[in-house]
């Protein structure tokens, strides 16, 4: 299933809530998700519905970050399975990415 | 999410540091030690470059990427060395390569039938992943080399304008020595570079201290004071 994408306003976040594979069918869809977050200081990444993650999608997400970082923008993710914290650390992306757990993890 | 993720098996197990086996101990002393450094642990401007090959219909996608990983270092150009397993390439290797007068190495951070990502050391002269992969199209199979990567440190960014053009010779050599193994020979190969954030991380460039290239050149001087000394004969 290719990468959809929705997006919410909470209270001065803007929440992305991701669906699909994360590889290189992604690209163009995580191009749409950087025009439509490039004017937010806050981003929140929503995992909850994303299946598959490769190495390629670890690399958009990279260059999603970058964009973020470029203007200062901070980048949280939620709805990670322990596999995927795993794949953030391996990367070292958990540097640059605050990774919220649920309350009862 | 899944609990059982199906590409588990094709990730690197965690590491919190990187170590070379006793067989590549001697050429591995950039890398022993050392913490992975993805993009953004590096300090100069993050590029992504591809360069593409077009192979044809002679092999498949995945006998493409199993002859690559089975034998990755044989298709470098002359000069350079990689080190890695006999067994080929696989997710959690950890392997020394000589790229000129540099020793450094990589991680093996992924691998499946199709594709295979390195992900590079602090003092790598890039803070980088590289994914090598292939893949179908009309015109039949494409090999591909993505490369997400910021230089590591003030050094190697000054030395950017040197570095890339001999980057790009690298990659397509490699490009064309693979399709010949392959028997394609003069494959089309195309070559682009995209700046994603052409801001510096000026926080990192302490990263300096763990240059590779100073390193190796220190390593390389004090060579002789490290042989052990032989043992005087006895009278």
């Amino acid at each position: 299933m290719s990468l959809t994408f929705a997006t919410e306003e909470r209270g001065g976040t803007i929440v992305v809530h991701l669906s699909g594979r994360i590889d290189r069918d992604a690209t163009t869809a995580f191009e749409e998700v950087a025009a439509s977050t490039s004017a937010a200081t806050d981003i929140e990444l929503v995992f909850d519905d994303v299946d598959y993650i490769n190495s390629t999608g670890i690399a958009i997400i990279v260059g999603l970050l970058a964009r973020a970082r470029s203007r200062r923008a901070s980048v949280h993710a939620t709805g990670l399975t322990a596999h995927y914290v795993h794949i953030f650390e391996i990367t070292r992306l958990s540097d640059f990415i605050e990774i919220v757990q649920p309350a009862d993890a | 999410m899944s609990d059982e993720p199906r590409d588990a098996v094709s990730w690197a197990k965690k590491v919190d540091r990187l170590h070379v086996t006793d067989e590549v101990k001697a050429i591995g002393y950039n890398i022993e030690g050392r913490r992975v450094a993805g993009p953004q642990q590096g300090f100069g401007r993050l590029w992504h470059r591809i360069s593409i090959a077009e192979f044809g219909p002679t092999v498949s996608p995945q006998a493409l990427v199993a002859d690559w990983r089975a034998h990755f270092g044989s298709y470098w150009p002359a000069g350079s060395r990689f080190h890695g397993g006999l067994t080929g390439i696989a997710p959690g290797d950890v392997a020394p390569l000589e790229a000129g007068p540099v020793t450094t190495g990589i991680l093996v951070l992924y691998a499946d039938d199709v594709s295979f990502t390195f992900i590079t050391p602090e003092g790598h002269m890039f803070a980088a992943m590289i994914t090598f992969s292939a893949e179908e199209t009309e015109a039949g199979t494409r090999a591909r080399i993505d490369i997400l990567l910021r230089t590591s440190d003030p050094i190697f960014e000054a030395g950017w304008f040197v570095i890339k053009p001999s980057e790009d010779r690298f990659w397509a050599g490699t490009l064309r020595n693979l399709a010949a193994a392959h028997g394609v020979h003069h494959p089309a190969i195309t070559q682009t570079t995209e700046c994603v954030d052409d801001r510096r991380i000026w926080k990192h460039w302490r990263n300096v201290v763990r240059n590779s290239g100073i390193r190796t050149v220190w390593h390389t001087v004090t060579r002789a004071l490290r042989r052990p000394r032989r043992s005087s004969p006895v009278a």
